[in-house]
């Protein structure tokens, strides 16, 4: 078993299951990416970074977007 | 209505709008249009993993809005640059409005956190609008530091009590060398129209237009507040005197004037 920690709760897959990329991980999730920011390991990654970035057991993954906010 | 400018950008309409607490995207959308706001704020959160649907802002023309992401939630200055650099990088926009409120049951904002962040974000090239407590002094320190305005309470976030902080508030119009928003607290449009005839440059207001049974018809009784509030302090009002001062003439008064001898 691999563990992802998202969005401060930890995430299981089986060994070689889990989403190689952030762009992949959203795609899994059912998240439309285009409206999302992320954290890996507390390192900014904007939209149009997702595909290259590699996801790997261990990581701290927050994906942030915007809501209605005063 | 004369234009307001913040940072060097020009916007027709004094009001802000939040987009928190609306009953839905749309009613948001309707409601922001009648108001003729061209800035609406919205805040950052994690995307709920269970309901990754869940899009408030597909509503939100960026064509004609700038977007306004606060820094909500944050408790200390760290926290609230942290949301502030994901904005920008959701985005690429570069305003924010600087919140740091540690204490959940009056979310007050940390004057010290607030001071802190703004001077980091100004350094890093935010154009940086600040919530702060009515305090004049911290008003002068933060334009000091570069903030675009400052963003003053009436009353607490929410709370619709209005303008209790006028006192304060009057000193910050009067020295202010950057817009002066009244954001919070603002619960009727008597209480923007208030806000503007003091001589406010803005207000922002969220809670009393997304918590009203008709959310459309209260945003456009907060337009027509602000635009008479600004009107009405355009046409210079006077002060209010302590005795009558007839408005009729005081001659030609349909009596014989009783001669003395």
């Amino acid at each position: 078993m691999e563990t992802l920690k998202l969005n401060g709760v930890e995430r299981q897959y089986a060994s070689g299951q889990m989403p190689a990329t952030l762009a992949a991980l959203l795609a899994d999730l059912g998240v439309d990416g285009s409206a999302v920011v992320a954290e890996v390991d507390g390192a900014i990654v904007p939209a149009a970074g997702f595909a290259e970035t590699p996801v790997a057991a261990g990581q701290s993954i927050e994906l942030i977007k915007f809501m209605g906010g005063g | 209505m004369d234009t307001l400018t913040i940072a060097q950008r020009r916007f027709g309409s004094r009001l802000l709008i939040g987009t928190g607490k609306f009953s839905s995207p749309q009613v948001m959308a309707a409601a922001v249009a009648a108001s003729g706001a061209e800035i609406v704020t919205v805040a950052l959160r994690r995307v709920d993993i269970d309901n990754p649907s869940d899009d408030t802002l597909r509503e939100i023309d960026r064509e004609k809005l700038l977007l306004l992401p606060n820094t909500s939630g944050a408790r200390d200055a760290a926290e609230a640059v942290r949301l502030a650099r994901l904005a920008r990088a959701a985005t690429g926009i570069e305003w924010v409005k600087l919140e740091v409120t540690p204490d959940p049951y009056y979310l007050l904002p940390d004057p010290v956190g607030t001071l802190e962040a703004a001077t980091t974000l100004v350094k890093e090239g935010f154009v940086v609008l600040p919530y702060i407590n009515a305090d004049p002094i911290l008003a002068r320190r933060l334009e000091d530091v570069g903030t675009a305005t400052v963003m003053p309470l009436a009353s607490p976030i929410g709370s619709n009590q209005g303008m209790r902080t006028r006192a304060a508030l009057e000193i910050i119009i009067e020295q202010s060398n950057v817009p002066v928003v009244v954001d919070a607290g603002l619960g009727l449009p008597s209480h923007a129209a208030e806000a503007m005839e003091i001589g406010a440059d803005a207000v922002l207001v969220n809670t009393a237009i997304a918590t009203a049974a008709d959310p459309v018809e209260m945003a456009t009784a907060f337009r027509l507040a602000v635009e008479a509030g600004r009107r009405a302090y355009l046409s210079g009002p006077r002060a209010p005197l302590r005795r009558a001062e007839a408005s009729s003439p005081l001659t030609g008064f349909l009596r014989d004037e009783v001669t003395k001898p």
